[in-house]
């Protein structure tokens, strides 16, 4: 219900303190979060992707994470530094189809908010909630160590409950994935991130 | 309904947690209200012919009363919530985030001081009001629907309910005695009252 009514809250929110500052706000709640959950430290890869697996990460707060263990990603000297990870189902959508059921329709207060920070943060979000986790996963990233370094996330790509997709081609391209392998798994997945070694040498980095 | 995901209500909480280092308890109080109250005005109104038309679609789900949660008659007026439709986002956040901020107990006795001594925690402050907006939009026979909370339980076994004065008139008017509705506390998160005044 708290999730229905967070809509109402959202709307609330516009009113008083625009649609920019509802991205603010949210942006602080990922800081506030990812700062009371703890740090955690895994000897490498494997175990930090079966922890991933087992959902016992800072990660799996959001839900079932699929570690895509095919999709490793490589420094400039070809050393594994990183992988993709996605989500089937993005935490937003049981919301949004709660709020059809309930109310009868979806509050344009969601896009109001999604398209600002697409305008001026990051063009990747394709409901309101991805401002909050965007950060959330940003910030908890440097709580994570893998073989001693902390982690970096990149948010990839993102598919809305209405089919509407978006990737990040700048985090794309940090990556060195390719557009269309991307597109591929959005067909499987609506949320794509990637968890990279902190300071690691990426072949697209900048 | 399909289940939201408890990252959602966690992220939710949090919202409300900064909103209220920015707002104060009573702007937060305010804030819950409103929101509750905007939900429910959101939502279609409704209208039924008997009370009985009534009844079956809150035990069915069809109700805007029972839309976020399962509703169990106790009797013709008196109602009772198995589970509270908040336990899976709080169990989560006790998981994964730790022990609830102070301030959403805080903002629970500042609502219990000022409207009624009914919210254990934040939540409720959504949930009663909401039930409260959400009554006033049903009809039935042609006459409003008017709910008042009877007691409330908490998922760590916190009970709140009105003084004795007012606890009793309230139990004759839901046609359960004192004994009844402590028996119900044992295993269900809230029980209330709905008439057609």
């Amino acid at each position: 219900m708290l999730d229905v009514a967070l809509v109402s809250l959202i709307e609330d929110m516009i009113e008083k303190a625009g649609a920019d500052g509802v991205v603010e706000f949210w942006q602080r709640v990922g800081d506030a979060l990812a700062s009371r959950v703890g740090k955690e430290a895994y000897l490498g890869w494997t175990s930090f992707n079966v922890a991933v697996r087992e959902g016992r990460t800072a990660f799996s707060i959001e839900g079932d994470v699929t570690p895509l263990t095919d999709m490793a990603i490589t420094d400039v000297d070809g050393d594994v530094v990183g992988y993709l990870y996605a989500m089937k189902q993005c935490c937003y959508v049981p919301t949004v189809f709660r709020t059809r059921y309930s109310v009868g329709h979806m509050s344009a207060a969601d896009q109001a908010v999604a398209q600002e920070y697409n305008e001026t943060v990051h063009n990747i979000a394709v409901c309101n909630f991805c401002v909050f986790h965007e950060r959330f996963r940003e910030e908890i990233a440097k709580n994570v160590s893998v073989s001693g370094n902390p982690l970096v996330s990149y948010l990839l790509a993102t598919r809305g409950w209405s089919g509407e997709t978006k990737i990040s081609s700048k985090n794309v391209a940090m990556v060195n994935i390719n557009e269309e392998h991307m597109r591929a798994l959005l067909r499987n997945y609506e949320c794509v991130y990637a968890l990279v070694m902190r300071g690691a040498r990426l072949k697209g980095g900048r | 309904m399909a289940e939201a995901n408890p990252f959602v209500e966690i992220a939710t909480h949090l919202f409300l947690e900064d909103l209220a280092s920015k707002v104060g308890v009573p702007g937060l109080n305010n804030y819950l209200v409103s929101l509750a109250k905007n939900l429910a005005n959101g939502m279609p109104k409704e209208e039924y012919a008997a009370w009985h038309e009534f009844l079956s679609a809150l035990t069915t789900g069809q109700s805007i009363l029972s839309t976020f949660e399962e509703v169990r008659p106790v009797t013709e007026h008196c109602m009772s919530t198995p589970r509270s439709p908040f336990e899976r986002g709080w169990r989560e956040y006790a998981k994964r985030v730790g022990a609830f901020a102070p301030v959403h107990h805080e903002v629970a006795e500042y609502y219990n001081a000022k409207v009624r001594p009914i919210a254990v925690t934040s939540v409720h402050i959504v949930l009663h009001t909401f039930r409260e907006a959400a009554a006033a939009r049903i009809k039935v026979s042609g006459k409003g629907v008017r709910y008042e909370p009877i007691a409330t339980a908490w998922v760590d076994g916190q009970v709140k309910m009105p003084p004795e004065d007012r606890l009793e008139p309230l139990l004759a008017r839901a046609g359960i005695s004192r004994t009844k509705l402590g028996m119900l506390l044992r295993n269900h998160a809230d029980v209330w009252l709905v008439e057609a005044p």
